[in-house]
């Protein structure tokens, strides 16, 4: 591994996120309002590691030596170092009590969790509000990159190997390409930001909500500066306008890019999307007819908005709430559950599994059942009219097997902690595919506060893992990475 | 699809399953109770349907059976046993709806255990003897099938077992199942007897030692006690049952091997090896959570109780000796994990099996591997053979299926209105033939409450599990029935 290459990396990034917090400071100071000592001193430290780091790397050169292991070490150290820095202010300010706390915020925020420690948000400073809805966008800036540039480098997970190409970028030199893919991927973000908080400022939001709503909802992270969410506002405007860019974000970049570039039939073509999509339309209306049906609403009007709401929220692994779907019928959260698993698209801010491996899966299981019938017949699995290989298929499910291990452990550890099955096995969930709250004691009104400070770790490693895409951590921390 | 073939087979197994039911007649004449009338006309009706099958399906050829008949004749033959076997249940008023005699009697034909009776001891002796033969003489089937009917439909894996069973290499499919029966099925007989030698030598009567044997060989799970094993405090029974029920869960064919004497093939076997391993794991991790939280005193209680529970578990039997919903939910939670995984392929235990565990094991591991050198030729080996790419892509479409339909079934049952725990651990322990599960349906309540339609989405879930899924889903798959 290539020590110099990996500080001088973590050094860019610490350096990045130290300098954002200038964001927050300028807000409490136009806003009059708030906390700016706690940001201030998290900056200096942060910048004071960032130079220290910039000193043990000054040796390095040369980008072209980038090893798989490196990749390994930058990306996961990357989302833990910025958690670290990120957590400062929390812990200085003393919003979180203990620095597992304010770790687990910053995590929670920089993966695009959404997963909270705080039980009145209101009663905090509105410039420490800012900065965690920035951890989430910040956050979500760079999961595009690591997932259209970087993980298909590394080869991680399979998807690679059939995701849609970004348009004019070949896979030949990788350091070019990331600039200016991550340029023009950016510029996306920054516009779906940028609209919606015009949408929303146009419904009456203030710009202190509006702009930390759309940070979240664009990195469909799900934190939010007010106790009871987008419930707050009561406003079915403000309601469907975020429905409708979480849904947004949830689809892979590379299709709004092509969208852009008047590609006809960019969302239609795409098979991803297609499920994706397919998905949440039947999630919605599932969950519509037994909300109906049980007489949780009596308008089909309210009962579409609340479960449109509520299923692209989870499936989006955003985590935003209007009601407590806690009270709603079990076959739901069973439902929501799965969707937690199920995940938004590839190539976007979502967590989870993601639709594109799911469509892998089951056609593999198709494939299955037809060479059962005809043990002498060749069937293959094809995605996007192209042959998927036997070795991406073999990468698909052995990241689907890696994905319930984690989880299944995740579970077991929260429960030997003593937390209740449900909770237990919904946090995991919630946690490893990066939406946020989950059911039992850490339902969309309640908080993470109560968890074991063990769990607190548990949980944000979970975060980390589903980030990454698994691989990344997993081999990170085998022996075998590092064997010569 | 050959027909005629399909009859003839069906026609003998209603045949086989009618005349079995003069055993419980027996006890019933014995006893002078009521049902003995009931086992009179269940016979005659079976043997007229038997003979019907018979009648149609007169001009079979047995060398004409194909893939797709194969699966037909594996499906079908559980059905047509659960729904003769349902019938004293039903006649003799024992259960009151044909809906619930179903799933009793399909719960007993697919060794699960599970059962809608509230008061068994109030049911006469005659039916509950024939409860417990329902799942030994399912237990028979499951041996041949899985190890010489599935290997060559190509299930799941399966066909790893092809070279493996004992028998006459293969011409005809035919001869060669009859003779592997009949090895596999003597191991069956020597250890039922075993067991119910040992039960009658502890004390206890003959009819609830066959009964509890038949429930433990065929790792079924029927007992004819309300309290199950755990009625009677022995701890005597109680170990002899956890032996019994370890052994049953491992593959026949290497008892077979011990049987005559090679001991070698049992302690080299890695499927055996994984399998005591996480027994032993799982008994030591429940046994402290257990003392730790004060569940039990001593460590030779808490040994013994975990034991029993995990080995009943794993295996899939689904007798209790304790309630475990007391116990502590990480606890809880292993025991419905172990659902999941299931005893050894080749085993009457259900579940997925724990050849499949390690074969998804290795190949995952074999792709990390593969991350870090994408040029390196990496193959997935199990007890020093390669497994080829065709048998892994095969196990893992098992178990994406095996979790979809848990999903499914999950689905429904939270649909009609169940608890999460309950819906999530019942559908777990009919899709793995355990029988108790968590929440409404623990090892000490029973299956009567769930209603109509999901007793039938339990039988039909004990049903595609116990045939390794493909088997019954093949049945809804378009492609099986286009020519």
């Amino acid at each position: 591994m290539n020590g110099f290459l990996v500080a001088k990396f973590l050094s860019f990034i610490t350096g990045i996120v130290s300098l954002s917090m200038i964001w927050p400071i300028l807000w409490a100071h136009f806003d009059g309002s708030g906390e700016v000592r706690s940001l201030v001193i998290s900056m200096i430290l942060g910048l004071t590691f960032s130079g220290l780091l910039f000193v043990a790397g000054r040796h390095h050169t040369d980008y072209k030596t980038v090893g798989i292991r490196d990749a390994f070490a930058v990306v996961s150290l990357s989302w833990i170092f910025a958690s670290v820095v990120g957590a400062l202010p929390y812990y200085i300010y003393g919003m979180a009590p203990a620095y597992t706390d304010a770790f687990f915020e910053a995590m929670s925020g920089f993966t695009t969790t959404g997963a909270s420690i705080l039980t009145d948000i209101e009663a905090h400073p509105k410039s420490l509000l800012f900065w965690r809805g920035l951890t989430h966008w910040i956050g979500g800036m760079g999961i595009i990159v690591l997932s259209l540039a970087i993980l298909p480098f590394i080869g991680v997970g399979g998807v690679h190997l059939f995701k849609a190409e970004v348009p004019g970028f070949g896979l030949e030199k990788m350091t070019p390409r990331l600039h200016q893919m991550a340029i023009r991927l950016w510029g996306i973000y920054f516009g779906l930001t940028a609209a919606q908080v015009i949408l929303l400022l146009l419904g009456g939001m203030n710009l202190f909500e509006a702009l930390t709503h759309s940070f979240s909802t664009i990195a469909t992270g799900g934190l939010s500066p007010l106790n009871k969410s987008i419930g707050h506002y009561n406003s079915p405007y403000i309601e469907w306008v975020t429905t409708f860019f979480m849904f947004f974000s949830g689809v892979n970049f590379v299709i709004h890019y092509r969208f852009l570039l008047r590609q006809s039939g960019a969302y239609r073509d795409d098979e991803e999307f297609r499920l994706y999509a397919f998905i949440v339309l039947f999630s919605i209306l599932f969950t519509a007819a037994v909300l109906l049906l049980r007489g949780y609403y009596v308008t089909i009007e309210e009962a579409v908005r609340y479960s449109a709401f509520q299923v692209i929220s989870i499936i989006t692994s955003t985590g935003f709430c209007t009601t407590d779907y806690e009270l709603w019928p079990v076959s739901v959260h069973f439902l929501f559950i799965l969707l937690m698993f199920a995940g938004g698209c590839t190539g976007s801010t979502a967590g989870g599994i993601k639709s594109l491996r799911v469509l892998a899966l089951a056609r593999h299981v198709r494939a299955g059942l037809a060479s059962c019938l005809h043990p002498q017949g060749q069937f293959q699995t094809k995605i996007r009219g192209k042959t998927v290989s036997q070795d991406a298929l073999a990468s698909v499910t052995a990241f689907f097997i890696l994905y319930l291990v984690v989880f299944i452990a995740g579970a077991l550890f929260m429960a030997a902690l003593g937390v209740d099955f449900v909770t237990a096995a919904s946090s995991a969930a919630a946690s490893i595919g990066n939406t946020g709250p989950g059911f039992g004691t850490v339902g969309p009104t309640e908080n993470f506060f109560h968890i074991p400070a063990a769990g607190k770790w548990v949980l944000s490693l979970l975060m980390l893992l589903g980030r990454l895409e698994l691989y990344t951590m997993i081999l990170l921390f085998s022996p075998r990475t590092w064997k010569k | 699809m050959h027909l005629p073939v399909i009859f003839k087979v069906l026609s003998l197994l209603s045949a086989i399953v009618s005349l079995s039911m003069v055993l419980p007649l027996g006890w019933s004449l014995w006893d002078g109770s009521s049902d003995g009338k009931a086992f009179l006309l269940s016979i005659s009706a079976g043997l007229i349907f038997s003979a019907v099958l018979f009648m149609a399906g007169k001009n079979a050829d047995y060398n004409d059976i194909g893939v797709k008949d194969g699966f037909l004749v594996v499906s079908l033959s559980w059905i047509f046993a659960s729904l003769i076997g349902a019938l004293p249940f039903y006649i003799s008023g024992t259960i009151p709806t044909f809906a619930g005699a179903f799933f009793e009697s399909a719960s007993g034909f697919t060794t699960t255990g599970a059962s809608v009776l509230s008061d068994i001891e109030a049911v006469p002796r005659g039916i509950l003897f024939w409860r417990s033969l329902t799942h030994w003489l399912g237990g028979m089937g499951i041996i041949v099938l899985s190890l010489a009917i599935l290997p060559f439909l190509g299930v799941g894996g399966m066909e790893l077992f092809k070279a493996e069973v004992p028998g006459p290499i293969p011409e005809k499919i035919t001869p060669r199942i009859q003779q592997t029966a009949l090895y596999l099925w003597g191991v069956y007989a020597f250890l039922t007897v075993a067991e119910t030698v040992l039960l009658l030598l502890g004390g206890m009567n003959l009819f609830e030692s066959l009964t509890h044997t038949f429930g433990t060989v065929a790792t079924g799970g029927f007992s004819p006690l309300n309290r199950s094993v755990g009625q009677y405090g022995s701890a005597y029974f109680d170990w002899i049952i956890t032996v019994f029920m370890f052994l049953s869960g491992i593959n026949f064919v290497l008892h077979y091997r011990l049987l005559r004497g090679h001991f070698r093939p049992l302690a080299r076997d890695d499927e055996f090896r994984t399998y005591l391993w996480i027994v032993l794991f799982c008994i030591a991790v429940i046994s402290a959570d257990l003392l730790f939280r004060g569940n039990y005193d001593s460590i030779a209680e808490a040994l013994r109780y975990s034991a029993f529970q995990v080995v009943s578990i794993i295996t899939t039997t689904g007798f209790a000796t304790a309630d475990f919903e007391l116990w502590p939910s990480f606890t809880q939670l292993i025991l419905l994990l172990l659902m999941f995984a299931g005893a050894c392929a080749g085993s009457t235990g259900g579940g997925m099996k724990i050849l499949r565990l390690l074969i998804l094991s290795r190949h995952t591991r074999a792709e990390l591997k593969r991350v870090l050198h994408p040029h390196a030729v990496i193959s997935v080996k199990v007890g020093g053979k390669v497994i080829d790419t065709r048998i892994q892509s095969s196990v893992t479409s098992f178990l994406i299926l095996y979790v979809a339909v848990f999903i499914a079934g999950v689905f429904f049952m939270t649909s009609l209105g169940m608890d999460m725990e309950s819906a999530m651990s019942g559908v777990a322990a009919s899709l793995g033939n355990v029988g108790p599960g968590l929440g409404s349906l623990g090892p000490m309540d029973n299956y009567s409450a769930v209603p109509e339609a999901g007793k039938w989405l339990f039988s039909l879930l004990m049903l595609m599990g116990r045939l390794e899924l493909y088997t019954v889903l093949l049945l809804f798959f378009p492609g099986t029935w286009r020519k």
